[in-house]
């Protein structure tokens, strides 16, 4: 099975014209992972355009639709950092965790990442750190590493 | 202490849009309201902490809220809406 976070999909200088352009980028991350057809793009920004994802703390967590769905391939999160900011309706992000997700998998995807963003050290290393690996072990649910 | 207990009717969980919907709402009743499921109990205000809990269609959740004026009418608001397919009521075409 690939790994929900694959290194390709992480990306620490990422600069973004606006909120749509840093939907598309998540989303063409998840397609170049293989994780989605290149439809699920517009089923993201189908998904901000009807509700933000904005989660607070300078984070967003652009996904699909629910009819996007169909268009991944499997589970998977991409990463884009954006130093300048973004603006997203008014709120600043800094940080996206894009999620494509099949089936019932976004729940316990968006439970586990939710989980890691309310503890504030992960977080802030989340937002800070300058190493690419560290980003993919901090996003890595808890307990994974024991899981056969 | 008063309180609620309902299931999620949304089909694809507490999550994104049903979730959002549910912490507006929340954020807009006169007085704070809790929802706990299974040992995770959340401020029904943070949409983080609401998506932490992990509820999925056909979860059962607990509102809550402290005795006092207001505290009925917010929990039967935001069960209210708990019990509907939130997801169902996306915009055609989205």
């Amino acid at each position: 099975m690939p790994d929900l976070l694959a290194r390709s999909a992480v990306r620490l200088d990422a600069a973004a014209a606006d909120r749509d352009d840093a939907v598309r980028q998540c989303g063409l991350a998840l397609v170049s992972a293989g994780a989605a057809e290149p439809g699920y793009v517009e089923a993201m920004l189908d998904r901000e355009r009807t509700v933000s994802t904005y989660v607070g703390e300078g984070v967003a967590i652009p996904h699909g639709t629910l009819a996007g769905k169909e268009l991944v391939h499997h589970d998977a999160l991409c990463v884009l950092r954006f130093p300048g900011g973004v603006d997203w309706n008014g709120e600043r992000v800094a940080l996206c965790v894009g999620i494509a997700a099949r089936d019932d998998g976004h729940v316990r995807i968006l439970s586990e990442l939710a989980q890691i963003l309310l503890d504030p050290g992960r977080a802030r290393r989340l937002r800070e750190t300058a190493d690419a690996d560290e980003v993919i072990r901090l996003l890595r649910p808890d307990g994974e590493e024991n899981a056969q | 202490m008063p309180q609620r207990t309902v299931t999620i009717a949304s089909r694809t969980g507490l999550h994104a849009r049903p979730a959002n919907l549910f912490v507006q709402a929340a954020a807009a009743q006169d007085v704070p309201v809790r929802i706990r499921a299974g040992e995770r109990t959340a401020p029904a205000d943070s949409i983080l902490a609401v998506l932490a809990l992990g509820a999925g269609h056909g979860a059962e959740v607990t509102l809550e809220a402290d005795d006092g004026p207001g505290a009925d009418a917010a929990l039967d608001a935001l069960a209210a809406l708990l019990a509907r397919d939130l997801d169902a009521e996306e915009p055609a075409g989205a």
